[in-house]
């Protein structure tokens, strides 16, 4: 990875309040089923997917946080949403509430402990201004964000059609 | 802190008060409340943030303050047709601009955290009853006064002055309340629709 691929990385002082503020939100979206009041956990992340469209255009220091916090957002999402569509088998279809659905159910609620932890260091940090990477999603996102995009420079050219 | 109004005409078209009136459910209520179910479903969200964001930082992220300013605007816009306060169709969009309708609140750069604790264990009992209470006796007043006026534009076109600042100032305390239970103010809502002295 060289320096010049890639734009360079704001530093806190360079950025204003506001753009601390749109980056710590993006963490917060997975709180967004709550505040919708709807128990599905899917909403979470279509409520960050929504933020990440809102926001990818503000600056590049939001559109990195808000990307991170969406693409890790989607391990927990999937993970979430066979626990509900599991338990919703045993509730109303009479499945057996096995062992293997308990053993599930705790790496379900394992993950989640870890994704909540590192995304309030994560919204923490945004708030401050500060990169903070997490493992793997922050350098895909990083790459995908701060990565200088080349340009097209084939001009086109309009032809008459074919005869 | 809020600015809020809706203009008096001088004349009210009587052709848009039928056609609003039989097919304003249609045409005005319908396609907006379907764009304003999804972005007040996003309100909701950015609301229920805000009060950790505010709890943790005491302050309310602007971008988010804005978001629910616009949203404000757009459901004043819809409630001025839907009570026959303003003329012409309201406008999509949460950047829209309405010659009818000024609604704008003043962004504070810090909000009480302990306020906020305060409004959201005992929100209910010390804003919501009373302001509801009362709020509630004078919807039902609007109702009435909308029905009268209904027929006083049909043969006039003209709505009567004091009874459009009695709806606009209900329309406007209800903002109050609303502001002062999702954080977006400290100050107490005043009991009265009359616009404040800035």
């Amino acid at each position: 990875m060289t320096e010049n691929q890639y734009q360079p990385i704001p530093q806190p002082e360079e950025l204003e309040i506001r753009e601390r503020e749109d980056a710590m939100g993006a963490y917060l979206m997975m709180f967004a089923a709550l505040g919708a009041g709807l128990p599905l956990p899917i909403l979470n992340l279509v409520a960050a997917i929504i933020y990440y469209y809102i926001n990818k255009g503000k600056s590049l220091f939001v559109r990195f946080h808000s990307l991170q916090s969406l693409l890790s957002q989607l391990p927990t999402s999937i993970l979430n949403a066979v626990a509900v569509f599991w338990g919703a088998r045993i509730i109303f279809l009479d499945y057996a509430f096995s062992d293997v659905f308990k053993g599930y159910l705790w790496l379900v609620g394992i993950a989640n402990l870890i994704y909540i932890v590192f995304s309030i260091i994560g919204a923490v940090k945004a708030r401050k201004g500060e990169m903070y990477y997490f493992l793997f999603f922050g350098r895909v996102s990083y790459q995908s964000v701060f990565k200088k995009k080349e340009l097209d420079d084939h001009a086109v050219v309009n032809q008459p059609p074919k005869m | 802190m809020l600015t809020f109004d809706i203009k008096h005409q001088d004349r009210y078209s009587r052709g848009e008060l039928l056609l609003r009136s039989f097919f304003g459910w249609l045409y005005i209520q319908i396609p907006h409340l379907f764009l304003l179910f999804f972005v007040g479903l996003w309100g909701a969200i950015l609301r229920f943030i805000s009060f950790f964001i505010v709890l943790f930082t005491g302050r309310y992220p602007e971008s988010f303050f804005e978001f629910q300013v616009q949203l404000i605007r757009w459901q004043t816009r819809l409630n001025a047709r839907i009570f026959n306060l303003a003329d012409d169709y309201p406008p999509f969009g949460l950047d829209a601009k309405d010659e009818y309708i000024a609604v704008d609140v003043k962004y504070p750069e810090r909000i009480s955290r302990g306020l906020v604790l305060l409004r959201a264990f005992f929100g209910i009992i010390y804003v919501l009853i009373p302001h509801a209470f009362v709020l509630f006796f004078r919807l039902i007043w609007c109702q009435i006064l909308v029905i009268i006026a209904w027929w006083i534009v049909l043969f006039t076109g003209e709505f009567p002055k004091s009874w459009h600042e009695f709806i606009v100032g209900t329309l406007r305390w209800q903002t109050r309340v609303n502001l002062y239970m999702w954080y977006m103010t400290d100050e107490y809502p005043p009991f009265t629709g009359k616009p404040l002295a800035q």
